[in-house]
């Protein structure tokens, strides 16, 4: 196969992909409507002078709120599209395709890196235009940087949701992940209000880990790096069970 | 000479069970063979032995002289499975341009709207079809590549008339164009109509391969009838060389041969006393049910 055909077919994937994502209702729902929704109104809830260690209430809770709409994405669009394929014998058609394994792959990273993108900044626009967040350009990057590259974490878990046929199971569990992952995480309420032993939780969960690296950056705290690896460690484990469960399916 | 298929001594085995037996098959280029047998006899199992979708317990697979896991393979054939699939929150036509894009020679949008008759339901969601579209669409899928060899397996299940008999005449010019075409199915018409040689297969092995004629002649034969002047007897017809039965019916004779054209001619030569001949070849269903019988 010539290198223009693997290009051309990479491309057609990711373009399928996109759109299958943006026609996916859930999607819009829970990665662009839920977050400003609730942006505005526990901002418009939450005192002005509200802060969070030393940050604005609404620089925080703009970050969690990105993260939310990031997370969202892969555990529920991702994963669904990924289960789909799988329960409806779409992946037994694509082996018999010349698309190399690669393409597949690598049309799903590029697809999710629009989309978590795309999310940032439609909730950094809506942040700096509509609520005065204000932040130096460095900060808005470090933050936009962290939250894209972190984001990908979550595919890892997506992948592995994904690895089930079972699309209606599919859908209570993701929708279990991510609600759990980001009220436990303190994407909803900021773990500074949680008791202590939620505290130990909260520090414990994937999201936590992402909303830190933002949180860490508005504050001007330079990087946790403890708090990345718990982040990669999570990427690793999620990715290592998936692939395990898919060569199983395989194996039949 | 170079085939399209070749099997060699492949089998299956399925938690201790042959699904396929040491089945051996060489397909040349250009022909329509056509897979019967009973349910569960090894023809999908075989066909994703073929496709590289399942690994043979042992036995060598070739397709196109190479591996069907090649990507150069991959380029050149075009399946639609028994399962049928689509992709959510694609229309028809995005779902058949996804797949044109993966081929490096595919054929035209509207070549293959047309063949698969989807032309009215181009920007209907994919999942929206019914069983019988989403069969289509299926097939303008395996199609979108031009492949050289093109799987089917149980390609008409579900589809109405009209349909069948357009998705056969879009085979034959496929056939026409020197493509390989490989096709399970139950509807023994199919089979019939469609292909130039069939194979049938039960509990894993090929009990039998030949084209539509011959399969028919090598099993149930063929009658021969008419009726029979008084001085006729049983004995005298029974006597001569390749009956296998005589019927009476009245003064109605059936004689069951598997050469039909010799046995009239030895019929004419010993001036037997006949009116009214008919010569009659048995249906391929009756082959069929006589083979998978046999070998049960």
């Amino acid at each position: 196969m010539s290198q223009s055909t693997n290009m051309k077919a990479t491309l057609a994937q990711c373009k399928a992909e996109l759109l299958r994502t943006v026609r996916n209702r859930r999607f819009v729902i829970f990665s662009f409507i839920m977050p400003v929704v609730f942006y505005f109104i526990f901002t418009n809830t939450v005192g002005g002078n509200t802060q969070v260690g030393n940050v604005d209430w609404k620089s925080y809770y703009l970050m969690s709120m990105t993260v939310y709409g990031v997370v969202g994405a892969s555990i529920t669009s991702y994963a669904q599209r990924l289960s789909r394929e799988r329960s409806q014998g779409w992946l037994s058609l694509l082996k018999i395709t010349p698309l190399p394994s690669w393409s597949y792959v690598l049309s799903k990273v590029l697809s999710q890196a629009v989309i978590n993108l795309a999310i940032i900044i439609v909730m950094f626009l809506v942040g700096g235009l509509f609520k005065g967040v204000d932040l130096s350009v460095s900060t808005w990057i470090t933050c936009g940087l962290f939250i894209f590259i972190g984001g990908f974490s979550f595919m890892g878990l997506g992948t592995l949701i994904g690895s089930i046929k079972n699309a209606d199971f599919v859908q209570v569990l993701s929708m279990i992940c991510y609600m759990g992952l980001s009220i436990l995480g303190g994407l909803w309420f900021p773990t500074d209000t949680m008791s202590s032993t939620m505290k130990t939780i909260a520090h414990l969960t994937p999201t936590y880990r992402l909303g830190q690296g933002a949180w860490d950056a508005v504050a001007g705290v330079s990087i946790d790096w403890g708090g990345v690896g718990i982040l990669v460690a999570y990427v690793v484990v999620f990715l290592a069970i998936s692939s395990y469960i898919m060569k199983k399916q395989e194996a039949v | 000479m170079s085939f399209a298929i070749e099997l060699n001594n492949v089998s299956k085995i399925y938690q201790g069970k042959k699904a396929v037996d040491n089945l051996s098959l060489k397909v040349e280029k250009g022909t329509v063979i056509a897979l019967l047998g009973p349910n569960g006899a090894g023809k999908t199992t075989t066909i994703s032995m073929i496709l590289g979708l399942k690994q043979p317990t042992s036995g060598t697979i070739k397709l196109l002289g190479g591996s069907p896991k090649d990507i150069s393979v991959r380029n050149r054939i075009g399946a639609m499975l028994q399962e049928v699939s689509v992709i959510d929150n694609l229309k028809v036509a995005e779902t058949i341009e996804l797949f044109r894009n993966y081929y490096s020679n595919p054929l035209s949008l509207q070549e293959l709207l047309r063949i698969s008759g989807l032309e009215k339901e181009k920007d209907k969601m994919a999942a929206s079809l019914s069983g019988g579209q989403q069969r289509r669409l299926g097939f303008a899928l395996a199609a979108s590549g031009d492949p050289e060899i093109i799987f089917l397996d149980e390609p008409t299940v579900g589809m109405d008339v009209t349909s069948r008999q357009m998705f056969w005449d879009t085979i034959r010019s496929m056939a026409d164009k020197g493509r390989t075409v490989v096709l399970t199915t139950h509807y023994l018409e199919e089979a019939d109509s469609l292909a130039d040689r069939i194979v049938v297969i039960n509990q894993g092995k090929v009990v039998a391969d030949g084209s539509p004629s011959q399969i028919k002649a090598e099993t149930t034969g063929r009658v021969i009838s008419f009726t029979a002047g008084t001085s006729v007897t049983s004995e005298q017809l029974l006597a001569l060389p390749g009956v296998i039965d005589v019927e009476w019916n009245g003064r109605r004779v059936k004689l069951q041969s598997r050469d039909t054209d010799r046995l009239i001619v030895t019929l004419i030569e010993q001036r037997i006393d006949m009116k009214d001949i008919e010569i009659q070849s048995g249906g391929l269903e009756d082959a069929f049910q006589a083979i998978v019988h046999s070998t049960n």
